[in-house]
């Protein structure tokens, strides 16, 4: 068995605390992105990149806990992550569709916060079921 | 898969705090696996082995 670099038990205080930190982060970077683009001269291109940073920082956080979790929780995060990145993909997809139809089209800042919040909901969801498990 | 890992730690007295932190993983991984939602890896079952000074297989038992 892999040794974790920190004490399994902690691992999710520490994850909770970056993925607050990151995500607050993202925020402020999407709310600033157009005075940011405005205000870069000749440097709005790396202006523009600056919302990417968090959901980059986002990754490493995510990788950061995975490295730190035991094989069960590895197996229930990763179960967690797939079913609600492929639930969030399908929405952003069905929206383009409806785009088509008629429905405002979204500007790509909206994708980061469903894959967010259908993660978030997973993740309530799979507590709950393996809650009624025990 | 079925084991006796409720017994051995009773034996000895353990919590599943107690046995979760011997083997380096979170009491929620220790209570699946004693209530079977959860088989562990070998490198985990040998490490349990080794802790309870028995071989795997007086363990773990498959359910067939």
């Amino acid at each position: 068995m892999p040794r974790t670099a920190a004490p399994v038990k902690y691992a999710a205080h520490a994850y909770i605390l970056e993925l607050i930190v990151v995500q607050g982060l993202y925020v402020l970077a999407a709310a600033s992105r157009h005075w940011l683009i405005a205000h870069a001269d000749g440097w709005a291109l790396a202006a523009g990149t600056v919302p990417a940073i968090p959901i980059w920082l986002t990754f490493a956080v995510l990788w950061r806990y995975y490295r730190r979790i035991d094989e069960f929780a590895r197996l229930k995060f990763l179960q967690t992550l797939a079913i609600s990145f492929g639930v969030g993909s399908c929405l952003l997809v069905t929206y383009s569709y409806l785009e088509d139809a008629g429905l405002p089209p979204l500007a790509i800042t909206w994708a980061w916060p469903t894959l967010a919040v259908s993660w978030a909901l997973t993740t309530a969801i799979m507590q709950i079921v393996q809650q009624s498990e025990k | 898969m079925r084991n006796n890992l409720p017994a051995l730690r009773a034996e000895r007295g353990m919590t599943q705090g107690a046995l979760a932190d011997a083997l380096n993983v979170s009491r929620q991984t220790v209570n699946a696996i004693e209530t079977g939602r959860y088989d562990p890896s070998l490198p985990l079952a040998f490490a349990i082995a080794r802790l309870f000074d028995r071989r795997i297989e007086d363990i773990f038992v498959d359910k067939g």
